[in-house]
């Protein structure tokens, strides 16, 4: 489909560069343009124009996460970062990498594998998100009570500003204090600042051993609260999750399952996954240990995997977000003090939407609890739903993170939805800065408009 | 700047808000407060001590309003002249914030006012089996206000990440005395991560007035070991043969032989005279696993040409083995009686060709410099002794500073790895930001502090000289 627009950003990039735009759409909306560059002066010289010229850029990388945020005040172009993704430097004994923002996880960390090194960025769908995606919205994974946010090894960052002027931040050192951080900045702001065009990571040496230990507990509250003690214990796992019984059933049902005779579960039982990583001999007095622990604090029964098996079962596990939120009407993320896990878990689960309870994946060690309210019946598409009734559920979650003074971002919801709430939730008390650091940064409002809090 | 008459009106104004008592401004009493562990220096025109967030807010609120800057004083231990006063300004010192809010265990979080101590919050903490993981050499006297201001390292950075990996919220003031929290006590928080970009912002966004961190439970074990070297290159060939191994050590520091020799000079910490270098390794983690790499430790060290190697387990016996290593900066005083600390930091790769070129560069200016520094992370503290009354020696020590920065920036490393910038290095920030990169960060400045009346004149390059005119005692405990 041509558009007048992309005939302009044909003559302005060349033609190359501008791609069709019938297979995107962002909150329904689909975009005048799409356009691909190759290089980062086509990035300059589009900002530069768009900035002069009222339009409205999108940046995208692997499209995984497009429907992050409110409704777009508009959506002309979206740039596309794909191409933008060679390796830019790797120095094993340096133990950082620095990647251009259009490559993705996987790639990434194929590349670092010969070098027995790791970035600890997690995200779901590692094949398609890019760095510059997962930066941008600030992902997380199962392990991330270890690894926490990206913003714990982003090191140094280049970014391309809304004048067209490419600025860079940190460097290639794992200590530096030179200048303000402003890779902290960037990360998590959902491409409203600037387009990130590279970026450098510290990286840990790949752990020799994987081990995850599984438990099935009669209710959810109580696998949290067993959790708690376990991470509180000297066998700790780098991470863990509970989650509710439909999604262990998932996993029960995955080819993993099957070929691992996975069969711990009972109806109605919920499901505690403890993630191990290191040395064998150390790994394994963990999680001897660890399931001491989980039995005493009322496992049904405990199983563990170890070896290339579990490193699949992560990767399974850190996609089931992507999976579920495909049937999901409502997906909100909470975020708490990781001691309210537990508590905040319990009341969540008794909050329904059409008369259905949600499914969670609670992180009690970082404290996010995910959460999933399936749609209405088969039949019932998300244009078709009654925005009221999912609105009321969106309230009373943030009524429950307010008491327990956390956040709760809406990650998926109907578009007629997002039309009447913010997604990000109440606003801090900060919003007034941030909202001058986008001010400053994007003065005529070109990157994501409107998408971000308080309507950055 | 204001002039007497008024400025008088406004020391009463501070004696209104934080009482008489707590106001220094005699010129004699204020000499204490004119420097920091660097060698710039400013006489503030007052010193305010607040005791709670109300306060600091009134005081900042009415400096504001007669355009007086303000510049937050934790104890004075910085590197870099951070908290030396700006012109015409006034400092805010915290000696009667320093209460421990609240450790709660549960939840690994301390709450804490600015002027706590590091170590007095790490010792608390650890009697419910936690510890505060960022520990700059300066521990035992640098206040946590100070290391939000500079993102403070420390050894055991290595392993644990700076101060801003260990923050998560805070309560700050803004110039015109508006509080506002950053970031919260959960992990993750909506919008713009300000609490990361104010984190290391040098006191020119906000001052902190409490403080939320992280705590990490302690480990199991811990095992220290020491391995001597005939010369540096050696020690170096080991840091990276430990890295090569997938070890990432809670600590790997060195010390050259310079350091050696000032080290013995002053008490026998056991190092044999010929030795070139010394390196020291802590592990932590179970027991199993110190056990098992620990042995891959001690061959990495014997296979690189270690001389002797020492290892311990023990607290008190772990002591022994850091006590040259964390009372080096302080023999190096029996070497010349005056230091000038770079912060250089260089890609792990490049350590041993820069530690060349930093020989060649105290050759070349006839400065001694020791090594004293954090291999693990690349960040080198080139110690520059000198005698500052020899004429003309503080230009010929700043010059040959500055070359040893450029030899860093060249080996695509920086300019400072835990000191900060302030005063002391802000002309050298081009050599490693363009003007478009510094003005992308004066922008975010701008966001919190449109004014610019706190901390002003640090950080970003404006060719004013802050040399001291008169000259600085031996200082003490630096990072």
């Amino acid at each position: 489909m041509e558009s007048p627009l992309s005939d302009r950003l044909a003559g302005l990039l060349g033609g190359n560069v501008v791609l069709p735009v019938s297979d995107i759409e962002i909150d329904d909306i689909v975009p005048q343009a799409v356009i691909r560059p190759t290089d980062r002066l086509q990035i300059s010289e589009l900002l530069l124009w768009a900035a002069s010229e009222h339009i409205s850029v999108m940046p995208r990388g692997g499209g995984t996460r497009l429907n992050l945020g409110n409704l777009p005040k508009s959506a002309d172009v979206v740039l596309d970062l794909s191409a933008i993704n060679q390796l830019v430097d790797y120095q094993p004994a340096d133990m950082t990498a620095t990647v251009e923002a259009g490559m993705t996880l996987s790639s990434f960390q194929e590349r670092l594998a010969p070098g027995r090194e790791f970035v600890p960025l997690e995200s779901a769908e590692a094949d398609r998100s890019t760095i510059g995606g997962i930066l941008s919205v600030g992902a997380s994974g199962p392990l991330s009570y270890t690894y926490g946010l990206p913003r714990e090894w982003l090191i140094g960052i280049s970014v391309i500003g809304t004048d067209g002027v490419a600025t860079k931040s940190g460097g290639k050192v794992v200590k530096n204090v030179t200048g303000y951080d402003l890779n902290k900045l960037y990360t998590g702001s959902l491409g409203t600042l600037g387009i990130i065009v590279e970026a450098t990571f510290k990286l840990l040496p790949i752990n020799p051993h994987n081990g995850i230990l599984l438990a099935s507990f009669s209710e959810l509250s109580s696998s949290v609260v067993a959790s708690r003690t376990l991470l509180h214990s000297p066998a700790a796992p780098i991470g863990c999750l509970n989650v509710t019984y439909q999604i262990s059933r998932r996993l029960q049902d995955s080819n993993l399952a099957a070929s691992h005779n996975l069969g711990l579960l009972d109806e109605g039982t919920a499901l505690f996954l403890a993630f191990y990583s290191g040395r064998p001999q150390a790994t394994r007095r963990r999680l001897d240990e660890a399931e001491k622990t989980l039995l005493a604090k009322g496992a049904n029964a405990v199983q563990r995997i170890e070896g290339p098996i579990a490193r699949d079962t992560l990767r399974w596990i850190t996609d089931i977000p992507t999976q579920i939120c495909n049937d999901a009407a409502l997906v909100m993320k909470a975020s708490v003090q990781s001691k309210l896990a537990a508590k905040a878990s319990a009341e969540f689960s008794t909050v329904t939407l059409f008369g259905e309870y949600p499914d969670q994946i609670a992180d009690s060690g970082f404290g996010s609890i995910r959460l999933f309210w399936p749609k209405f019946g088969d039949l019932q598409s998300t244009h078709s739903m009654e925005p009221q009734p999912i609105i009321d559920t969106i309230q009373q979650v943030r009524q429950i993170v307010q008491h327990y003074d956390g956040s709760a971002v809406v990650e998926h919801c109907p578009v007629r939805v997002k039309s009447q709430i913010d997604i990000w939730g109440d606003y801090p008390d900060s919003l007034a800065i941030m909202q001058n650091i986008k001010k400053r940064f994007d003065p005529n409002g070109v990157l994501n408009p409107g998408r971000f809090l308080g309507g950055i | 700047m204001a002039s007497e008459m008024e400025f008088s009106v406004f020391l009463k104004g501070l004696q209104r808000i934080v009482g008489e008592q707590n106001v220094v401004y005699h010129s004699d009493d204020l000499l204490v407060f004119e420097y920091d562990g660097s060698i710039d220096r400013r006489v503030p025109e007052a010193v305010v001590f607040p005791s709670n967030t109300r306060e600091v807010s009134e005081v900042i609120s009415l400096a504001y309003s007669v355009g007086i800057p303000v510049v937050g004083r934790g104890t004075g231990t910085g590197l870099s002249g951070g908290s030396v006063a700006p012109p015409g300004g006034i400092q805010i010192a915290f000696p009667r914030m320093n209460n421990i809010l609240e450790v709660d265990t549960d939840n690994q979080i301390a709450l804490v006012e600015p002027g706590v101590i590091n170590l007095h919050l790490d010792t608390r903490v650890r009697k419910d089996n936690l510890r505060y993981a960022p520990d700059p050499s300066s521990q035992k006297a640098c206040s946590l206000g100070g290391n939000i201001a500079e993102n403070s390292g420390g050894p055991h950075c290595l392993a644990y990440g700076t101060t801003t990996n260990h923050v998560l919220g805070m309560e700050v003031v803004l110039e015109d005395g508006s509080i506002v929290n950053l970031g919260s006590l959960a992990r993750e928080t909506i919008g713009y991560d300000l609490r990361g970009v104010f984190t290391g912002s040098e006191g020119t966004f906000g001052i902190a007035t409490k403080i939320a961190v992280r705590l990490l439970p302690v480990p199991e074990a811990v095992r220290t070991f020491l391995g001597i070297f005939p010369n540096v290159e050696s020690a170096c060939t080991a840091v990276s043969a430990i890295i090569e191994h997938g070890i990432v050590p809670a600590a790997l520091e060195m010390i050259d032989a310079l350091t050696i020799q000032a080290v013995q000079n002053v008490s026998d910490a056991g190092y044999p005279d010929d030795a070139g270098a010394v390196l020291l390794i802590e592990l932590e983690g179970l027991n199993d696993e110190i056990i098992e790499i620990g042995h891959e430790v001690e061959a990495a060290l014997w296979d690189t040409g270690a001389t002797q190697v020492r290892t311990a387990e023990a607290a008190e016996e772990r002591q022994k083995l850091w006590a040259g290593r964390n009372g080096a900066l302080g023999a190096l005083g029996s070497v010349a009686p005056n230091y000038f600390l770079v912060d250089g930091v260089v890609p792990r790769t490049q350590l041993a060709r820069v530690l060349g070129e930093v020989t060649k560069i105290s050759n070349k200016y006839d400065i001694p410099i020791a090594n004293v520094f954090h291999a693990g992370d690349g960040n080198l503290h080139p110690c520059l002794l000198f005698d500052e009354r020899q004429a003309g020696m503080l230009e010929r020590v700043m010059e040959a500073g500055t070359a040893v920065l450029q030899v860093c920036v060249d080996a695509g490393g920086t300019l400072t790895g835990e000191h900060g910038v302030g005063l002391e290095k802000k002309e050298q920030m081009p050599l490693v930001y363009s003007d478009e990169d510094m003005a992308a960060m004066v922008m975010v400045r701008d966001a919190f502090a449109p004014n610019n009346t706190l901390n002003p004149g640090k950080i970003f390059p404006d060719g004013v000289k802050s040399i001291p005119q008169s000259q600085p005692t031996f200082p003490g405990m630096p990072a």
